[in-house]
């Protein structure tokens, strides 16, 4: 599973109040999609690209365990999700609804804004095509991989709840 | 084998279970409030379209409202009511209390239980000898509900110990956040996290429950206590069904010790713009404050309540200060009313609100203008949580609470203690 995009870097401890507020939780994606992150950058939700890569550091998407938090990131048509560590909830939602990510010990460091990175999920390997260097994250678990690759946990649910 | 691996292999049919070990386990409750419903609820109805096979494991609280203050959130709960009906779920509907405290007190919480909800603090449950985590509305809607399942994956354990007397004035509120300064948010990430030592033993499971409240600030999977008789009586108190206690094996390993002495503690205060800025609150003593409140998922409790109006006895709220008092569920007020606090506290100036989340993201209450501060007892502080995201949000034990509400500025509850 490749992605390659720009990136958008945000800090340690996002928590998923600031990708989506509680006065937007009933809105469309569409019109959340708009408004992600606002209060963290401002530009983020008007300029995102289709297939830009979000950065981030430690513990991202903490707080609140929504699941529109990640469908509405997903709704701005990035391509995923690379941060040193997510909070659980985030991590779990990210495979169930399908958008890719990647918990990558050492990715602050590695990228900025603007540079591009081709990231392959399955392998965890991470190029930074701008300053011409790899890193390497540890794969996700196979089963998450599956999920995943079936599209989120409403294609996968059968096969995992009669496993 | 711990608490929470016994209860894991239990529930998925296994004899045994490591942690990094996919499971998927039967789900004994799913708790949801009125704004995770609704977005569950769509997600079933729409894309999973299949129906829920256990609707007496499953309860709705409104929480977060108690009278809707506009048409959109009005035919929020109205959705929430009919999706309900639908599918023959329990709904509590505006004013029963908190999502949790509601689950707890009509026994659907149990030492053993597997208990899932859409609140990111439904680990609270580990206090009651159960297993209680988060997740998400996909995993509700596409496997809780259709086949009373969820996946996990099997987290390794920490232990946090705590031994030591707290000092006057120092609760286990302020041990607890100073436990989100020590371990940092993020620190124990995928992690269960058990609390124990003598502080712990010899806790109220009220208290307990501000220890496994805080577990999902340091990232953690779940937090437990492993139960004792303390946990057996507290949960007899609201169902009589029939339960077997799993208790940690004697002989199990932690992958890291995290040990603190609570008598070197002062009231600690979680300053913005995160839960993890703990200081000692002499810090911070002297900023002025515009709103305090008593409530939410960390406060909101008898306990709270009796603090608050310990302290205010004699006093009267500052007043440049709203002071709002919010009690945990029905049963809270109804015991505040017995022992005569709804009136002193009343009298003292604050008010008081239905049962519910209180502020929590001032969804029906307590938003917040440019400026402003409030201090309280719930759980989150984040920018713009409560209206602005140019307000601040100072939390602390209903003690620092109760003090800075008579001052008008954060203050140290242990001037006020005697």
């Amino acid at each position: 599973m490749q992605l390659r995009g720009r990136v958008w870097k945000f800090g340690d401890d996002v928590p998923t109040d600031a990708i989506v507020p509680e006065k937007n939780l009933f809105k469309s994606f569409d019109e959340m999609a708009t408004q992600v992150l606002a209060t963290l950058n401002p530009v983020f939700a008007r300029e995102v690209q289709r297939g830009d890569l979000l950065v981030a550091g430690k513990h991202f998407g903490c707080s609140s365990g929504r699941a529109v938090a990640v469908k509405a990131l997903a709704a701005t048509g990035i391509g995923g999700v690379v941060a040193e560590t997510f909070a659980r909830t985030f991590y779990r939602n990210a495979f169930e609804i399908g958008l890719p990510i990647l918990e990558c010990p050492g990715i602050t460091a590695f990228a900025d804004d603007g540079d591009v990175l081709r990231v392959d999920v399955a392998t965890g390997e991470v190029v930074n095509e701008s300053r011409g260097q790899t890193i390497q994250a540890p794969p996700p678990p196979a089963f998450l991989l599956e999920m995943l690759q079936a599209g989120g946990i409403i294609p996968f649910s059968e096969r995992l709840a009669g496993g | 084998m711990n608490m929470v691996e016994k209860i894991l292999a239990r529930a998925s049919g296994q004899r045994e279970v490591a942690p990094g070990d996919v499971v998927v386990a039967d789900v004994d409750t799913l708790i949801m409030h009125d704004l995770s419903a609704y977005l569950t609820g769509r997600v079933l109805e729409n894309e999973v379209r299949k129906p829920i096979r256990y609707p007496e494991r499953v309860l709705i609280v409104f929480d977060h409202h108690f009278s809707p203050a506009s048409e959109e959130r009005a035919k929020i709960l109205q959705e929430n009511r009919a999706f309900a009906r639908r599918h023959g779920i329990r709904v509590f509907d505006c004013g029963s209390g908190n999502l949790h405290h509601v689950a707890i007190q009509h026994g659907y919480v149990w030492p053993g239980a597997v208990v899932v909800g859409s609140d990111s603090h439904t680990n609270i449950h580990g206090a009651l000898g159960a297993f209680g985590t988060g997740i998400g509305n996909n995993s509700h809607a596409a496997m809780v509900m259709p086949y009373g399942k969820a996946w996990f994956r099997v987290p390794a354990a920490q232990r946090v110990w705590l031994e030591g007397d707290y000092a006057p004035g120092v609760s286990a509120r302020d041990a607890a956040q100073y436990l989100v300064g020590l371990i940092g948010e993020g620190g124990a990430v995928y992690k269960a996290l058990e609390f124990a030592g003598p502080v712990v033993e010899a806790a109220s499971v009220s208290d307990r429950i501000l220890f496994t409240l805080m577990a999902v600030d340091v990232g953690a999977k779940t937090g437990y206590v492993d139960p004792d008789e303390k946990t057996v009586a507290y949960v007899r108190q609201w169902t009589d069904r029939p339960f077997e206690v799993l208790r940690n094996d004697p002989d199990v390993a932690y992958e890291r010790e995290w040990r603190v002495d609570v008598g070197t503690l002062a009231p600690q205060v979680a300053c913005p713009p995160t839960i993890g800025n703990v200081h000692p609150v002499t810090e911070v003593v002297g900023t002025p404050i515009t709103h305090a409140e008593i409530g939410g998922h960390g406060g909101g409790r008898l306990d709270d309540v009796r603090t608050l109006a310990r302290l205010l006895e004699g006093r009267r709220v500052h007043p440049d200060v709203r002071l709002q008092v919010v009690p945990n569920s029905r049963w809270v007020f109804e015991q505040a009313l017995k022992e005569g606090l709804v009136e002193s506290i009343y009298r003292a100036g604050a008010n008081w609100f239905p049962a519910g989340a209180g502020s929590n993201q001032a969804t029906n209450m307590g938003a917040l203008a440019p400026g402003e501060r409030m201090i309280s007892t719930q759980a989150r502080n984040f920018p713009g949580r409560n209206g602005s995201p140019e307000a601040e949000i100072y939390l602390a034990a209903a003690a620092t609470v109760a003090a800075s509400a008579v001052k008008g500025a954060i203050a140290d509850p242990r001037e006020l203690v005697t």
